[in-house]
């Protein structure tokens, strides 16, 4: 649920009490008729407030801490647990680290210049909403999530499918899951590794932490389920391609 | 108001049949300006200015009115052939173009042409409604000939019915060509209607010519809403 935007604007007045709208709009870079929108539904979203945090200055997990529904977050955060930093790998750096662990120099048998590896994106990734609930289900969490939330099971997986989750589920499917916040804060790009408290190189040590069974495993997960979005994908572009053909 | 009906229909039509020339002249797509031509010819007809001019030409036995029927089964088919290929529907392809297509527009062209030749068509008569000789058997026979003539187009739209549906459900698409899909669903389903519609009372007859209207608009609109999502496309590359 957003932030209803009476507490928004006791919090603003509080964090920022003698910017005007148009001064908050110029440093975060939020669309005055944006805010303008939210404020006018009632309904501010999370983006927005953190956005501002960022422009003050302030951390966004403790600020959106400050309102009441999301009270939970202001607890010391529970560190991600190995499998969520994984999950936040994107999946061609994963595959790179596939390669640089096949090198001589590890006593692979791959190309002697595999070794070097390059510094992991930063999260999110293409997949990492999805990839994040996988590390974290235990087969029945979206069951869980779903009853606690009242959201259905298809409107569920068609978030996770665009990629994205709102911060309300992303808090539910962690508290459902029993692993902290952060981690599916990071994922839906929320926040960044940084703001989550993350210390630098952790989800370096977790890729290194894996066994190359466990990595090669992974890798093929991802890549198979990376072949099924783009043979879609490619299935819709000639279907389309069909229609402007014949009927453009 | 029914001629202001037909007008404009008719103007929408031969305006997009203009449009198209550009296009046609590069050699692209052809069919497309082909079946906005055809329609607007049969528009054309359907006015009592352009279809007595045409049956006086031709010696006032009504001739434009078979005319009339063949040009709208060939601009139903190739509208027909081209969505359902479109649409990637080789089933329905296959019922408009197939030997089942084919034996039931060689079906319905005998229940046109031979009622036709029996009738007395005597005296130009738009729609032929107000033809000289009103005896009964003349309009059974003048009946029959209009059945056949609405079942063609309504079975070719129970044939699209399927791939429209499933081109509105495909998100992915971008908006303009699912409202060109709803437009041709409201079209196809128009034609269907029509079919039906001479189990209306004669005091509602009137309502035949806002539903035949519904149905050209809805296939033009379509066709025309469909092909400015392809000039949208071309200028920004498809959303991954």
């Amino acid at each position: 649920m957003p932030l209803p935007a009476k507490a928004f604007q006791l919090w603003l007045h509080r964090v920022a009490p003698s910017a005007s709208t148009a001064d908050i709009c110029r440093i975060s870079g939020i669309k005055r008729t944006t805010l303008a929108q939210q404020l006018v539904r009632g309904k501010v979203a999370e983006t927005t407030l953190v956005s501002i945090s960022r422009a003050l200055d302030l951390s966004p997990l403790t600020e959106l801490a400050s309102f009441d529904h999301y009270a939970e977050l202001g607890a010391p955060p529970q560190p991600p647990t190995p499998a969520e930093l994984v999950s936040q790998v994107a999946t061609m750096d994963l595959l790179r680290a596939v390669i640089s662990r096949s090198s001589p120099a590890y006593g692979g048998y791959g190309d002697s210049d595999s070794a070097s590896m390059r510094a992991l994106s930063p999260a999110p990734h293409a997949t990492s909403v999805r990839n994040w609930v996988d590390a974290i289900d235990d087969g029945e969490l979206r069951h869980r999530v779903s009853a606690a939330s009242g959201v259905a099971p298809q409107n569920y997986s068609a978030q996770l499918t665009a990629n994205r989750l709102s911060p309300e589920l992303v808090v539910a499917t962690a508290r459902a899951a029993g692993v902290g916040f952060t981690g599916g804060l990071v994922a839906t790009g929320l926040i960044t590794e940084d703001e989550a408290g993350w210390v630098p190189g952790a989800k370096q040590s977790a890729l290194d932490a894996l066994s190359d069974g466990e990595l090669a495993a992974l890798a093929g997960e991802r890549l198979q389920a990376l072949g099924k979005s783009l043979r879609r994908h490619e299935h819709e572009q000639a279907q389309t391609e069909k229609i402007w053909e014949n009927l453009g | 108001m029914i001629a202001i009906l037909q007008w404009t229909t008719l103007a929408v039509c031969g305006l997009l049949a203009a449009a198209r020339v550009p296009s046609a002249v590069r050699g692209q797509n052809r069919s497309l300006f082909g079946i906005f031509v055809l329609m607007t010819f049969a528009l054309a007809l359907s006015i009592d200015v352009g279809y007595t001019a045409l049956d006086s030409f031709l010696g006032g036995h009504n001739v434009a009115n078979l005319l009339l029927r063949f040009v709208i089964y060939g601009a139903v088919m190739l509208a027909g052939y081209r969505i359902a290929k479109g649409f990637d529907s080789a089933r329905s392809v296959w019922f408009i173009v197939g030997p089942i297509g084919m034996a039931v527009l060689a079906a319905v062209s005998v229940a046109t042409v031979v009622p036709f030749l029996m009738a007395n068509t005597a005296g130009t008569s738009t729609g032929l409604t107000h033809l000289p000789d009103q005896s009964p058997h003349n309009t059974d026979l003048i009946r029959l000939y209009t059945v056949a003539g609405r079942f063609y187009p309504s079975y070719v739209a129970a044939c699209l019915l399927p791939p429209i549906l499933g081109v509105l459900k495909r998100r992915i698409l971008p908006r303009v060509v699912r409202a060109g899909a709803a437009m041709l669903l409201v079209g196809a389903v128009a034609m269907i209607v029509l079919s039906l519609s001479d189990m209306l009372p004669r005091s509602l007859a009137y309502l035949q010519y806002v539903i035949s209207s519904t149905a050209v608009l809805g296939l033009a609109v379509g066709l025309a809403l469909i092909w400015v999502g392809r000039v949208r496309a071309a200028r920004k590359p498809l959303r991954r």
